[in-house]
Order: C-alpha cells, then structure tokens, then sequence
C-alpha cells in the first residue's frame, strides 16, 4: 500500500538521474584513512553496466536468500541515492538479519547526506520505527537520523469538516503518530545511551513531551553525556514535580562539567523560575573554584551582590587559570555583572601570567577607572612584554587621552617598542607646547618610519612652530611614507602649506610622490 | 640562541617521564608555550580551539604544564621562533606555502639548533581539492609540503614513521577503551564493522599516517593528516565540531559487482603504505565511492557518524596529539 503511493513519484523523478553525493561540504568533518597519494588520473575501465542495470541487479540481490549478498546490495545501493532506490532500501527495513537492517540504515542516511532526502511521511514514519528494532546498531543509526526525518514526520495536513452544515478546509498540524510516539518514549530509557541523548536532544522537535518522570530519570543519567543534553532541556520541565529537585541532587555530582553546566542551566532557569536560584547559592559553596565563582557571577547577573569573600576566590580562581579560555573565559567576560565590584578583581589580574588575561584586564581595568585621564594607570601596561597587551591598551587609549606631561612622554618616546613610540607621536596633539618643543625632535629621527611619519601628521596638525620648513624638507625623504605624511600635512593648510608643495613641485616635477601630490591639488581645483 | 635551546630541551628531558599510567613528574620551570603560525591572508581558520583545548587537555591529564595560550607568529622571521622548543603549523590554514629566503633560513636554524616542527593537515590527498572537512590519510606528505623543505633540507626527504615509532606511544598507548571514552563497560563503543576497521586497518594500535624529517638524527618535523578538528571541546568538556568515519566495507560479491556496477566519476591512483596503489572511484568534489585495492579486492566506502563515532575519533586524536607534542620535548 505505502509502495504503491509513492511510485509514482519515482517514476516521475526518473531512473536515471543520479547525484552521488551533495553539493555542499558537509558541516561534519570527514576521516578517512588509508592510503592515498601521487593522485593522477587514469582511464576508467570499459565494460560497466547501464544504472538500471545495476539497480535491477541489486534489487534482486536485496531479496536473496543469502545475507551476504543482501548486505552486498543494501551497501551497494548506499551509492545511488534516488528515491527509487530509497524506496528498495526501505523495503528491506525488516529484514530478518541485523546486518542486512544496518547495512540498509547506512545506506539511507548515506542518501539523507548525498542529496536525495525523503519527504514522504508513510516512508520517514517506517525508517523512524526503526528506533525500535532489537539492534542497537540500528536504533543508533535511526536516532542519529531524527533531525533529517522530522521534516517527513512534521508534515501538516489538510482535513474537511462541517461547521454548521457548510463542508469546510482546515488545517492540521504535523504530529508524530502514536504508535511512533510511544517508541519515541521508550527509546528515552533505551539501555543504550547513544540512542537515549538523541532521542532526548531532538525529542522537542518531534512535538511530544515527556513524562516528568521519565526526565527526572534523564536528569540523574549514569552516562554524563546525556545528562548534559538533559540539562538543555530543562526549561522544559522546569516547573514539573521532581525537576527541582533532581536538579539540586546534582550540586553533588561528581563531574565539574555537569555542576558547570547546571550553575548555566539555572542562571537562566533563574529568570523565569526564582526557586532554581537557591541551586546557585549551593554551587557558590561547591569545592570547585570555577564553579563556585561561576555561580557566583550568575548570581550577580540576576542582582544578587556578590561578597568579598567570593571576590577573592574569583581572583584565586582566575589567577591560577593558565589562560582566558573555556570557563576562565566565560566567568571572566561575565564579571562586568558584579559592576564596580570588579575593579579589584581587574586590578589583581594585570600582573597575570597569560598574556590574554592581561590584556583584557588592563582593558577592563581602565575602563572601569577612566585611567586614560592619567597616565600613571596606563604607563605600566605600554611596558607589558607582550605585543597582545600592549596593542589592547593602545586601542583603548587612543583617542581618549587628554593630556601628557614631560615625563610620560619621554618614557613613552624611550620605549623599545615601535607601536609605543608612534603612540607618542600621536600624543603631541595633547601635549602643551613647550613640551612637543622638547620631545618632537627625537621622535621624529625615530629608526622606525612610522614613528617618524605620525610624528610629521602631528606637528601639521598642531601647527607647531617651523612644521613647514619640517614638512617641505620632508618631501626630499627617501622614504614614500615620509614624503606622503609631509604632502598630506601641507595640503592640509591652504595659507602656508600649500605653496610649498607647490614650490616643491616646481622644482621636483618628476620625483615619485609629486604625481600623487599633482593629483591631490587637482582634486582641490588647484592646477599646479 | 643556540645555548638557550639546548637547555630548555635538556630541563624539559628532565622533567617528562613517559607511559601511559606513570605521572608525569615537572618542576615548577613556567609553563611551557606552543607557538603556532598564522599568516595574514585569505584563510579561513577552521579549528580556532583546537590547540588551546588540546593544551588544556595536556594540562588535566599529565602533569605537564603547558600554556594553553598558544604564541601566534605571523612570520617564520620572528625572533620569537627561537624562544620556544615547539611550532605547530596548521597547512590548511595557510593562504599559501609562500615563504621568503629569510624565513626558509630561520625555519632551517630553529629545527637544527633542536626546534620541533608539526605540520597538521600536511598530509592532503590532492582529490580532496579546498574541501578541508574531509581528510584522506597518506603516507606521504602534500606537494606544497615537499616543495618547501625541499629549498630548506635538499637532501633530507620526508619518510613515513614506522607504526612502531615511539611517537604513538609517549604518553597513551593503543586505542581508547570505554572507560577513556566514559562509557559503561556493557555499552558499544562502534558499531562492529567501524571498530573492526579501526583497529585492524584505521589505527591500529593507535597508530596513524606520519611522516617525518630528521635533522641531526632527530625526528624535528612530522607531518600528519589534519588533526585538530579533533581536539576541539567545549567549556563543559564536551567534543567539538562532529567527525564522522569513512571506512572500507567489503561483501562477498563486491569483486565482481563493482567492477561492473554503474559509475559515472573518475578515477585515481592513490599509494599505499606498503607501497602498492589503490585505485580510488569517485566523483570529483564528493566523497570517494569504492576502491579497488592491489590484491584486486574491491571495497567499498561507508560513511558512518553520530555521537559515538565523534567522541571516539576525538578521543583518538586528542590522544594522538598529545602523544606528538609530548614527544616533541621529550626529543
């Protein structure tokens, strides 16, 4: 019967059409192994039998009375991947042999993969009943298959009734049948947890929910995977009988991860559901720092104030942390939670031995305290030995700092590091006059061009006494990006500027920046 | 410089002892970083955790004590190169193998005055194009590889590691058993033919696909087929991104049905590790379909992914990887 409904569209689809495999890279990653190299291309062999030919062949072989040659086929037919021959593959779906059955499961989810998807809800209900079969290589298999079924299972429908005599259309919405539902729940406590997490993981998907009990069970799993997968769900359930207190059973688990991801559960939990809040306050107690913290700043997160105490084990917690990554990095980004609280945390943080953690510390730090108003916060991190930090801070500060005395910025300007000393250079805009008098000399016969080359920007910008005698010797630089910030610094000033570029070109026509600088003034409407 | 190497090998010697159950015994000498190349250009990096989540695994498993914060360089002229005893180079993640005289040189210096190279993904089969979620392990490593330490060891090939080779054994030894992989004793870890291949022909005794370059008759570069998309974990230790398995699957009639069965793709002469060729059918941009191997076998390809193939392949590369960095500063 279900045959005989979808011929047609197998027919209409044609024998002949193949697509092997899909035209997108596949979001998984492939391993292979074996061999390969010194790929080079060699003729096919003659001789190979037409598709229907194959097909045939298989198809027949896919009623054998031999496993081996039923295996054979259900493989073979893997690499073929029509509805035609899905609709072979399915056919085989109850084979006696358990290695015909998952030879046939491969194959399907093979054609899932390659393109050629099944959409027809009597045969996507037939290959999901499969997470029933005594083989828990095929109910694992068909679990791992539900996210590409659920398209063919969800289907909505049409049905006509009558509403006050008139014959009337509505519409009817996708629902898992029964008999599949009732499957779907007991592969929720399937001996095997592979099967167990996915059917958990996707089980929204297939619009049933569980019985509390049954995800009470599912919380307290013995196989931690699925008890991650369990704690997703959990909003789900939240206000259940028995999720509550399953959820607080598992402050005591063994697994840091699991207590890890119950502290992120219940911060969201925690919005919706005030009771889950307690769990947090127990998890602030947890022997481990990462989870105790975490919590912690969960706690923050929902308005709780956060103790001193609990600050200076977030300080113990991320000062031994090796570096700003996984759960280190997570509570670290979620410390702006505890507000001004932080400062102490961020202040402790900048002598860290990770140059990651440094970084965003001194960025936090400054931030938090306004230090770009006085250099005596920042000048420390400029010193940092690595570049991570010193550019983090850099990026911060420009455009911030609103003033530098002398002896700032001759520090600066004695830094062995070029992004420091250029960052000086940019720092004569605020610098009183007397001191760019000073300083702007040694920057500007600074070994590294782009110290050199901001320099002249800044002098132009500032107008500082002798910037176009500066500028016009300038152009003559053998360095282009010296010459280009002299030509940009006078083409900034029409009074002065201007006509010396203009006396320069006159007498350099033919030197490398005076095109650029020609093209620059007819852009201004001035033809040199 | 030279000096400053010899004597961060030789403190490190001093501090590792290997075996799978011993505990690895470490000074308090400062964590030990990893640099890893990473040049501007048009690439896409693939696998951003993947050695910081490998050098955290490290860190929790054996005593080592490594930075999980790996030192990125842009250029192989960085004097920082020279500070540290470990490169590790993703090759995919590279936009070109274009490197200047100036770095070809430092890259010759480093590995001579003791510095240890690891190529991932340095291993490519050709067919496999810019496609860089599959792998296709080889025993010999991708032309771009050759031709670049070709201008830097003219005359020292790469050749394939042994499966014996000590490297696969530092630190764990053999394939992850179930209570490795957190699963009950009763619970399958494969399904019967993937585990089958696995230890017979994939990995067997957790071995894989390597080659490598001696310098002074020491291993100081291997390449492997790409690795960290193995190594990836999430911030509550679960396995990222999936992985499936591509295994060969025979059947009693495969011999006589392949060879006729309908095929509309090309197809390419691959070498083995014994040397022989296989003859790989597939469809330029997709997935192989079926080989046909020297002895005239036929075998065909089966793809094969869900949460225990994943957790499985991530639990034999994260092992792996240790094993390598591991023995990097072991020799």
């Amino acid at each position: 019967m279900m045959g005989a409904r979808v011929m047609p569209l197998v027919f209409a689809m044609g024998l002949s059409k193949l697509v092997y495999s899909q035209d997108v890279i596949s979001p998984v990653s492939i391993e292979g192994n074996q061999t390969d190299n010194n790929q080079t291309e060699v003729t096919l062999p003659a001789m190979r039998s037409s598709i229907d030919n194959t097909l045939n062949q298989a198809s027949q072989k896919l009623k054998s009375s031999k496993v081996e040659e039923r295996v054979g086929a259900a493989k073979l037919l893997g690499k073929y991947a029509n509805a035609q021959v899905s609709l072979l593959l399915i056919g085989a779906l109850d084979d006696s042999s358990e290695l015909v059955r998952r030879a046939v499961m491969v194959s399907l989810v093979e054609h899932f993969n390659n393109g050629a998807p099944i959409y027809e809800q009597a045969l996507v209900e037939k290959i999901f009943s499969k997470i029933g079969d005594p083989d828990v290589e095929v109910r694992r298999e068909t679990s791992a298959l539900i996210p590409r079924l659920i398209p063919g299972l969800m289907r909505s429908g049409m049905e006509r009734i009558q509403v006050n005599g008139r014959s009337i259309l509505r519409s009817v919405p996708g629902k898992l049948r029964q008999d599949l539902q009732d499957l779907a729940n007991q592969a929720l406590i399937d001996p095997d947890s592979i099967v167990r997490q996915n059917v958990l993981k996707h089980h929204f998907s297939l619009r049933f929910q569980m019985e509390s009990q049954t995800f009470v069970r599912l919380l307290g799993d013995k196989d931690v995977s699925v008890l991650l997968v369990a704690l997703d769900q959990a909003r789900m359930y939240a206000a259940q009988s028995g999720t509550y207190d399953q959820m607080e059973a598992l402050t005591k688990h063994s697994d840091v991860g699991v207590r890890a991801k119950l502290a992120r559960t219940v911060l969201s939990l925690g919005r919706s559901f005030p009771q889950y809040r307690k769990i947090l306050r127990i998890l602030t107690n947890d022997p481990v720092d990462e989870v105790a913290t975490l919590s912690a700043v969960d706690l923050a997160r929902l308005g709780e104030r956060v103790s001193n105490q609990m600050i200076d084990r977030i300080i113990a917690y991320l000062s031994k942390a090796k570096g700003l990554f996984g759960k280190a990095e997570s509570l670290f980004y979620s410390l702006s939670a505890l507000g001004s609280d932080a400062k102490r945390i961020y202040t402790a943080l900048l002598e860290h031995p990770s140059a990651s953690m440094r970084s965003q510390a001194w960025v936090r730090h400054l931030t938090l305290s306004e230090g770009w108003k006085n250099a005596s916060s920042w000048r420390y991190a400029l010193q940092d030995r690595d570049i991570k930090v010193r550019k983090a801070v850099l990026s911060l500060l420009r455009g911030r700092v609103e003033q530098i005395n002398r002896n700032d910025l001759t520090n600066l300007i004695k830094s062995r590091h070029v992004e420091v000393r250029s960052f000086a250079s940019e720092l004569l805009l605020v610098a009183e006059k007397e001191v760019v008098k000073e300083c702007f000399f040694d920057l500007l016969i600074d070994e590294d061009s782009l110290v050199r080359s901001t320099t002249l920007r800044a002098l132009a910008k500032i107008q500082a006494d002798g910037w176009v005698d500066l500028h016009a010797r300038s152009l003559k630089d053998k360095d282009y990006a010296i010459q280009r910030a002299a030509m940009d610094g006078l083409l900034g000033d029409h009074k002065v500027g201007l006509p010396a570029l203009l006396k320069y070109l006159r007498q350099y026509p033919a030197e490398r920046i005076s095109a650029l600088a020609r093209r620059e003034l007819q852009q201004m409407g001035i033809n040199p | 410089m030279r000096s400053s190497l010899l004597f961060c090998f030789s403190v490190w010697i001093a501090v590792f002892s290997h075996g799978q159950d011993s505990s690895v015994q470490m000074e308090n000498t400062g964590a030990i970083r990893i640099m890893q190349l990473r040049r501007d250009g048009p690439t896409r990096v693939r696998y951003p955790d993947a050695l910081p989540s490998l050098l955290e695994l490290m860190n929790e498993r054996s005593l080592a004590n490594f930075d999980p914060d790996p030192l990125f360089i842009e250029s192989l002229a960085d004097e920082r190169l020279f500070e540290h005893p470990v490169l590790y180079v993703n090759c995919d993640e590279l936009p070109n193998f274009d490197f200047s005289s100036e770095e070809n040189e430092a890259l010759r210096r480093y590995m001579t005055l003791g510095g240890f190279v690891y190529l991932d993904a340095g291993i490519k089969a050709s067919f496999l194009g810019t496609d860089l979620g599959h792998s296709y392990a080889a025993w010999e490593e991708r032309a771009e590889v050759r031709q670049w330490f070709e201008q830097l060891f003219p005359d020292q090939p790469f050749t394939p590691l042994p499966r014996n080779h000590e490297i696969f054994r530092t630190f764990y030894k053999g394939l992850p058993g179930n209570e490795y992989l957190r699963l009950e004793e009763d619970q399958k870890r494969l399904p019967d033919t993937v585990l089958t291949f696995v230890e017979q022909e994939k990995w067997p005794q957790g071995t894989y696909s390597m080659v490598g370059i001696k310098v002074n008759d020491r291993l100081a570069c291997v390449a492997s087929p790409i690795c960290a998309m193995g190594w990836g974990r999430d911030e509550f230790g679960a396995w990222i991104p999936p992985i499936s398995f591509r295994v060969r699957e025979s059947a009693e009639d495969f011999d006589e049905t392949l060879q006729v069965a309908s095929f509309a793709g090309q197809t390419y002469e691959v070498t083995r590790e014994d040397g022989l060729k296989d003859e790989i059918y597939l469809v330029p941009g997709n997935r192989p379909l079926w080989v046909k191997e020297p002895t005239g076998r036929w075998r065909i390809f089966k793809y094969y992914s869900g949460e225990e193939i994943s957790n499985y392949a991530h639990s034999f590369y994260a092992r792996l990887g240790m094993n390598v960095f591991l023995y990097a500063l072991l020799n």
